[in-house]
């Protein structure tokens, strides 16, 4: 995963810098964010065409609106915001041309576990392959609101408005995706005997009691 | 306990699965998107390959030399002093001539792939679209490159003028690389020193002269003094110098030249004096 080591006022001051004509600063926030945008997008649409439109169709827009531009200290947050709007917008436009392909519901969001390699040298324990296989079964939606929580460190107000719902749909959603995640990973663990280990059960503990 | 942190690990240690783009695809969406930088948004994109640049150049170069045997039978149009003409030319481009101009028209400019004028003076244009024609407007300094779009063109004593209203237009320039103008842009093609400057302004303070108006805002009254002499034909001097470099505001009316002095001379506090076809300001 690639984080930018921007603090919260470093954002707000290439944000402004930008706002206010400087080159240099829009050009940074290309280079910080697009890789980043685009793997949202992606998992968005699984469509690259339509990824790379929408991020063109977003840089020019933010470059040529960017007196009007409001302040920000998360410009990932806002980009990501705008990004998803404009992909909605454009798949709206698409499905009314073409009634087949593109659905949002492609989203998809897969979770796997950080060091690929080694898992498949089984050093990830059996009862962690349960809990992302389960994670993995979890409706888009939710998914998509542990992606821009955990993954891309918006807080949940953020995933809202990102998302375009509310506060307590996404308190909701997830508090029902991660009970529902705890009870099946026990289950699962109970049916083949095997007794949870405390890592696992303080991690479904803490994803329940998180918010 | 030693298991403390392990559930925060462990959130770290799981990861959404991602398609991470290629440098080559940053890359390729950097340059499309710098390409597009000023366009208003739509998804068009005009000059994407160099070679067609280049091949482009070459058929212009073929094209000019042909128009130079055809010049002769070319139409040309000219101002006098003070005079303001609007044209419409044969593909639907809409013209206004500033006084004291000339504009040589390039053949078949409704049915040419590549639509050409030659200007010497100033002259505001509204490119009618034409898809995949271009239009060229040739001045001594700087050929300015457009498919449709509005924009101000001065070419008068030693430098050639653009500014760009609206659209976008490419900027050719001997012994630099042509650049891309975004509205709101004024460049400058001057000496070799520097080829070309480029700065942003309100377009209105450059092409209100269409309606007979000059905006004073931000020009040094030196500036408005070449104006008056280009466009009119009326010289200006100050008995102290130091009012050239004056900046004023608000704006003038330009119907009658000689109010337009009665004016400027109202608003600085001066008295005129005219001497055979100078206003002596003092």
């Amino acid at each position: 995963m690639i984080r930018d080591k921007l603090t919260s006022y470093e954002h707000k001051a290439l944000w402004d810098k930008f706002r206010f004509g400087n080159q240099d600063a829009y050009s940074r926030i290309y280079e910080l964010f697009a890789a980043d945008l685009y793997r949202y997008g992606y998992n968005l649409v699984r469509n690259k065409q339509l990824v790379e439109d929408g991020l063109h169709e977003l840089f020019l827009h933010i470059y040529n609106n960017r007196e009007r531009l409001g302040p920000t200290d998360n410009i990932r947050f806002y980009m990501y915001r705008a990004l998803r709007r404009r992909l909605l917008d454009s798949l709206t436009r698409l499905n009314k041309l073409d009634s087949s392909d593109y659905v949002f519901d492609n989203a998809e969001f897969l979770i796997q576990s950080y060091e690929t390699e080694l898992v498949e040298q089984q050093t990830l324990d059996y009862q962690k392959k349960v809990v992302i296989a389960e994670l993995n079964q979890l409706p888009k939606r939710q998914k998509e609101i542990l992606y821009l929580v955990f993954m891309k460190d918006l807080t949940y107000q953020q995933a809202a408005e990102v998302m375009g719902i509310t506060m307590k749909s996404v308190y909701n959603s997830v508090h029902v995706a991660l009970s529902a995640l705890r009870i099946s990973v026990n289950e699962r663990l109970n049916r083949e005997g095997i007794f949870i280990n405390i890592s696992v059960a303080m991690l479904l503990g803490y994803l329940t009691s998180m918010h | 306990m030693e298991d403390k942190d392990k559930p925060k690990d462990y959130i770290k240690n799981i990861r959404f699965e991602e398609t991470t783009p290629s440098q080559a695809d940053l890359d390729r969406l950097r340059k499309r998107i710098w390409n597009d930088i000023g366009e208003p948004e739509k998804r068009a994109i005009w000059w994407k390959q160099s070679n067609f640049l280049v091949a482009a150049a070459i058929s212009m170069l073929i094209i000019s030399i042909g128009i130079g045997w055809w010049s002769s039978r070319s139409e040309q149009y000219q101002t006098a002093y003070g005079e303001i003409r609007k044209l419409t030319l044969e593909d639907g481009s809409q013209v206004t001539l500033n006084a004291n101009s000339v504009m040589r028209i390039g053949d078949r400019l409704a049915e040419n792939a590549v639509r050409e004028v030659w200007l010497e003076g100033e002259a505001y244009f509204d490119i009618a679209k034409r898809k995949g024609a271009k239009f060229i407007v040739h001045t001594s300094k700087a050929d300015v490159e457009v498919l449709g779009t509005e924009f101000n063109v001065t070419t008068r004593r030693q430098n050639t003028k653009v500014m760009l209203n609206e659209g976008k237009v490419k900027l050719h320039a001997p012994h630099v690389p042509a650049i891309m103008m975004k509205p709101g842009d004024l460049a400058t093609v001057g000496d070799q020193k520097q080829p070309i400057k480029v700065r942003v302004v309100r377009p209105e303070l450059y092409d209100s002269w269409k309606e007979s108006m000059y905006i004073l805002d931000d020009k040094p009254v030196g500036e408005l003094a070449e104006m008056l002499q280009d466009n009119y034909g009326i010289r200006v001097s100050f008995a102290d110098t130091s009012f050239l470099n004056k900046r004023l505001k608000g704006k003038l009316s330009l119907s009658s030249p000689s109010d337009f002095v009665t004016n400027l001379a109202t608003i600085l506090d001066l008295e005129v004096e005219k001497k055979e076809d100078t206003y002596l300001f003092k």
